[in-house]
């Protein structure tokens, strides 16, 4: 392969580039954001925050699983911060749940995503709350900690009821 | 050019290479090994946690590199080439077969038998267990009998398994917890389970991997690991139908060749890439391919096809509890007799399926924040249960794996096309399967208000092997039941691709069976003090 074709190619996926600062100036906006899209059991802040560190973390270009059955080699896609910015602004700071879903219809969102998918910041933060473990014990109202490693120990109760 | 001997050439660094290397450095200590993977060395456990979390986090590849990109097969179902190989991120089941897999001709009239006696296989499936550490629980069946207990107690049932059982019982079916290469207790240098639910990248070791085999091995002075280096063709002697030399490139210097002699070879990369390089080794004495004078090299490859359906019940499952242990129902193994053929597992795990969190009410309506915790809430009120039938089918000849000539990798090696095809009893019986299997679903829908969500058929035939299949017969076979090929004395395929069919269930422990008794015919080619 050409220098010239790899860069591009990197360039397309985003491999390479620095990330963005997110949420940059659109915190606040963010955050209220949170406010509308999250129960309200959750602190909308610290979600606010935890959902900007995972957008930080995210690495545009890294492999993906091709588990067994699903062959296809493929990677993460970039992520649209610059969007994201864009359409938290658009929002503002006291977005209503009618602008928000106005938003995500405007978008296209008709799921919710698996993972966070790069159509709208509002559909991808709910998507990294509501996915995650977390949000399971939550609606369950139950430690229940799927993601966490536990002892087997006691495994053949139910999990301890949250209140 | 580099030349390498050793007395054992294994090619391919998978579960197979793992357990026959390290059981064939215990008969002859004194023997020099070495094995040949086209993969990367995966060994970093110290990472596993990181990986796993980067996986759960960002849907990341929890094997980074686990694969080689332009090494890839139409109809393959797994892209992983590491040293481990695909049994770096198995569930780690170990089921067993039953007597009729390997008796399907002279019980039931159909396919094949194989040329092994179920109380030999039944000697060195005790072996694999051990050797893997399995924690299983002894089967109701008096059929499925044992000759030694399982190496560790069973895993331990979660409530939602509990619930499961108690509702998939009131069928009159028995089931009992999946066996598992898990540790449930510290075994064999390596941690207990602390039940993390990401089985496909254990992280602390307490599911069986090839690599720590490798790592013990790698402790002993006459075993070496070549990996990033992919064997292109086996070449034979001068005047005699053994195998002289392996021919192979190293990834990171393409233009050197390489070559590994030995007194013997063993090929163990798989279903797949095991026909592969036979048919790849092809000259002007075996013009089709070594050890295929048959015409059978990558014919007859198997797996086995299964059915699906989710399962809501009257029951309070708690989804992540732990996810990938599940529970097996072996009655089905048997057929009834005067029924027609029809043979499968029956398994049962907990699910979250019907009961995810979504963006829209059944209205179209979207919803936010509390209210679609709400609604979550009010799905998830009721439990889930994930069931599949693994079941039994039969290949035909041209089920095979070719050599396809669109696809070369950067050497220009043409790579496999793999196509499964039933044989016609197979394909005559599959309405009456599928009849059966609806009548199975609704049998079980019917307690606790049981309602079938959703019922589906694999496209693909799950847990693939053959393509070298063993028998008797050097006409109708590649190899014995050794492993040895009936074309070249010193030539044996182990693993996957000796099977001739694939049962009805998870086929690890059982070609790591054989595996280790083809181990003890190799060391049989060598003085004990050799």
């Amino acid at each position: 392969m050409q220098r010239r074709t790899l860069l591009s190619w990197m360039a397309a996926l985003g491999i390479g580039r620095a990330q963005e600062p997110f949420p940059g100036g659109q915190a606040a906006n963010l955050r209220a954001l949170a406010r509308v899209v999250l129960p309200s059991a959750v602190d909308a802040a610290s979600a606010a925050d935890g959902f900007a560190q995972w957008v930080r973390g995210y690495r545009a270009g890294a492999e993906m699983d091709h588990g067994y059955g699903f062959t296809r080699l493929r990677t993460k896609p970039a992520l649209p911060v610059a969007s994201y910015a864009k359409q938290l602004a658009a929002l503002g700071p006291e977005p209503s749940a009618e602008a928000v879903a106005a938003a995500l219809e405007e978008a296209k969102v008709a799921e919710l995503p698996r993972t966070p998918d790069g159509r709208h910041v509002a559909s991808d933060l709910m998507a990294w709350y509501f996915r995650s473990s977390d949000a399971n014990d939550l609606c369950y109202r139950a430690a229940i900690g799927r993601d966490k490693c536990r002892a087997l120990a006691g495994s053949e109760n139910p999990p301890k009821e949250l209140r | 050019m580099p030349v390498h001997e050793s007395d054992v050439c294994i090619i391919g660094g998978g579960i197979s290479a793992a357990v026959l290397a390290l059981k064939l450095s215990e008969l002859r200590p004194g023997i020099s090994i070495t094995v040949i993977e086209a993969g990367n060395k995966l060994f970093d456990l110290e990472n596993r946690m990181r990986y796993r979390q980067r996986s759960i986090e960002y849907a990341e590849n929890p094997w980074p590199g686990d694969f080689i990109e332009d090494q890839t097969a139409k109809g393959v179902i797994s892209r992983t080439m590491a040293v481990g190989g695909s049994a770096l991120h198995w569930g780690g089941t170990c089921n067993r077969f039953s007597e009729e897999d390997l008796r399907l001709k002279s019980m039931f009239g159909l396919y094949t038998d194989w040329p092994i006696e179920w109380a030999e296989l039944e000697k060195f499936y005790c072996e694999a267990e051990r050797r893997l550490g399995v924690s299983g629980e002894p089967s109701p069946h008096p059929e499925d009998r044992r000759s030694e207990p399982y190496p560790m107690a069973a895993m331990a049932m979660t409530h939602n398994l509990i619930e499961l059982r108690r509702w998939a019982e009131k069928t009159g079916i028995p089931f009992q917890t999946t066996p598992q290469a898990k540790n449930t207790q510290p075994y064999d240098g390596r941690a207990q389970c602390i039940r993390c639910n990401t089985c496909t990248i254990c992280p602390t070791g307490a599911r069986y991997s090839p690599d720590f085999t490798f790592k013990r091995l790698l402790a002993r002075k006459n075993f070496a690991l070549h990996e990033r280096t992919l064997v292109r063709k086996l070449v034979l002697a001068e005047g005699r139908p053994a195998v002289a030399a392996a021919q192979a490139v190293h990834r990171d210097r393409p233009e050197e060749a390489l070559e590994y002699r030995a007194p013997v070879f063993v090929l163990a990369s798989g279903y797949c890439w095991s026909p592969h390089l036979l048919l790849l080794s092809a000259c002007s004495r075996f013009p089709n391919g070594l050890a295929n004078s048959s015409g059978l090299v990558g014919r007859y490859l198997c797996g086995h096809a299964f059915l699906s359906a989710f399962i809501e019940i009257d029951a309070r499952i708690y989804p992540g509890m732990n996810e990938q242990h599940g529970l097996i129902s072996r009655q089905f193994f048997r057929v009834p007799r005067g029924g027609g053929f029809v043979r499968h597992d029956l398994r049962v795990w907990e699910s979250a399926s019907g009961h995810e969190p979504r963006l829209r009410a059944g209205d179209g309506r979207v919803l936010l924040g509390d209210a679609l915790l709400a609604d979550w809430r009010a799905r998830s009120r009721r439990g889930t249960a994930r069931v599949r039938g693994y079941y039994d089918v039969h290949p035909d000849r041209e089920s095979s794996l070719t050599l396809d000539d669109s696809a070369r990798n950067r050497w220009g090696d043409p790579m496999p096309a793999i196509r499964h095809r039933p044989d016609a009893a197979t394909e005559a019986r599959e309405p009456a399967v599928r009849e059966h299997f609806r009548a199975l679903f609704d049998r079980l829908a019917k307690n606790d208000n049981g309602k079938i969500l959703s019922t589906s058929a694999g496209n693909y035939w799950d847990h693939p092997a053959g393509g070298c299949r063993m028998g008797t017969d050097p006409a109708a076979s590649v190899t014995d039941s050794f492993g040895q090929t009936h074309d070249h004395e010193n030539l044996f395929v182990v693993g996957s691709p000796t099977l001739p069919n694939a049962g009805c269930t998870n086929g690890t422990l059982t070609f790591t069976a054989l595996t280790l008794r083809s181990a003890e015919r190799i060391a049989e080619r060598f003085r004990r003090n050799g």
